[in-house]
């Protein structure tokens, strides 16, 4: 199939199959790190608690409006930089095939052996697609805080409550994510690709043998 | 084998529901708060309580029992300087009722204990010219207003209890003013001063863009 591996600068090390690439990476740790410093500093001006060690709120704003700005320009720099790399990852992220499918209901009630997965499982593509969704609404939400605050005529939304929604839904998406890939034995090998663009191919073979068999 | 586009309809369907939240989201929550109720306690401590702390010139202002004042000045026969015993004298009320702020969020049954400035009033006796009262917060350079006659509204009042506490240095202690009709900034924290005037002072969020009025549901663009 066209377009199922991501481009390879040089050759992986015997054993070991391109998982990611450059675009891709770059993509990856920048919502990382965005998102890790739109979380501490929100939460510093979400959570009482956390408002008297922190309470010059103008700082903590100026850092999260900053991430996101820093978020969306470096997004659409790494998109310009390559945008067939990610053309390629977003359409595998965004088909579910039939075992795709079966997957999802497997990974619910874990019974009989685990239907077979592209280069994402099923996984995988409903994660990014949630968190993409919530970006976008993080971003509406976000851009309406800080317009309510100079312009009464954008008061009247329930941004703010929107907001919180959408941060009650992402982290334990993230919290998820960093367990499968940080803790869990059987999946944390996955790091490695994201890290570094190499992993094992006995790995990918188990996990993501439709994309295996092709490479 | 054949395949949909589902991550592209789940990704369009968070972004269409943020976006209706943003028009439906308060009248949904309101709606479903009797629900919040029914969770276990246990649960629901592990979520902030609603609260959100702002404060306009950190760090927050301190309150020091021996030394705190609470003045009454300006339009009044007799000015007042009370101690904080002579204020905690002063004959006691108590009410439960909602916050809102400005911003969105809202805190639900608040139990607020304190001082009609009725009280106040009937000691400092105001004449003519007070026609609008300043509070003034021992965090400058903040202050707001009501009008004399907004200010003995039946659930105004200077609270310094909240839900059966002391009210807590985030919460403007030790005095804060309540008017539950009015967006949490007409309820001035860390009062030290209240000051009776013939004439409108901008308040430090009116100065802002904000409403002098800022009754909930009315001003402010709701």
């Amino acid at each position: 199939m066209p377009g199922l591996d991501a481009p390879t600068a040089t050759e992986p090390p015997a054993g070991y199959v391109h998982r990611f690439g450059a675009a891709e990476r770059s993509l990856h740790w920048l919502l990382a790190a965005s998102f890790l410093t739109m979380l501490a500093t929100g939460l510093i001006l979400y959570l009482p608690s956390l408002a008297q060690v922190a309470a010059d709120r103008g700082l903590w704003k100026s850092i999260h409006l900053g991430a996101a700005i820093a978020f969306w320009a470096g997004l659409v720099l790494v998109w310009a930089s390559s945008p067939g790399e990610l053309r390629d990852t977003r359409r595998q992220l965004e088909r579910f095939d039939e075992d795709d499918r079966r997957w999802l209901s497997w990974a619910v009630h874990r019974s009989g052996p685990e239907p077979p997965q592209g280069r994402f499982n099923a996984g995988q593509k409903l994660n990014t697609a949630v968190i993409a969704g919530l970006m976008v609404v993080f971003t509406i939400s976000g851009v309406l805080m800080y317009l309510q605050e100079t312009d009464a005529s954008f008061r009247g939304t329930d941004a703010i409550l929107v907001h919180d929604i959408a941060m009650y839904i992402a982290v334990p998406l993230v919290l998820g994510h960093l367990y499968l890939a940080l803790l869990n034995p059987s999946t944390r090998h996955s790091l490695r690709g994201m890290a570094v663009g190499t992993v094992r191919r006995d790995w990918a073979r188990r996990h993501h043998p439709k994309w295996e068999r092709d490479l | 084998m054949r395949e949909v586009r589902m991550g592209r309809a789940v990704f369009l369907g968070v972004v269409g529901a943020g976006v209706a939240g943003l028009f439906a989201g308060g009248r949904l929550s309101r709606a479903a708060s009797p629900l919040g109720s029914a969770v276990p306690g246990a649960f629901r401590s592990l979520f902030p309580d609603g609260w959100r702390i702002y404060s306009v010139n950190p760090p927050w202002p301190e309150f020091h029992p021996a030394s705190y004042r609470l003045e009454v000045t300006g339009a009044v026969e007799r000015p007042l300087s009370l101690s904080w015993d002579e204020v905690m004298a002063l004959p006691q009320t108590a009410q439960t009722t909602d916050f809102h702020c400005v911003t969105g969020w809202t805190v639900g049954g608040v139990q607020w204990q304190g001082v009609r400035l009725q009280t106040l009033w009937d000691m400092a006796r105001p004449t003519a010219e007070a026609r609008y009262a300043n509070f003034v917060s021992m965090e400058h350079p903040y202050l707001d207003t009501l009008t004399f006659r907004q200010t003995t509204l039946p659930q105004v009042m200077l609270a310094h209890a909240m839900d059966g506490k002391p009210l807590s240095q985030a919460h403007g202690a030790p005095m804060r003013l309540v008017i539950p009709e009015m967006y949490g900034y007409k309820n001035v924290k860390w009062l030290t001063r209240i000051e009776l005037v013939p004439r409108l002072q901008t308040g430090y969020w009116e100065q802002r863009g904000y409403d002098v009025d800022a009754w909930v549901g009315r001003s402010n663009g709701y």
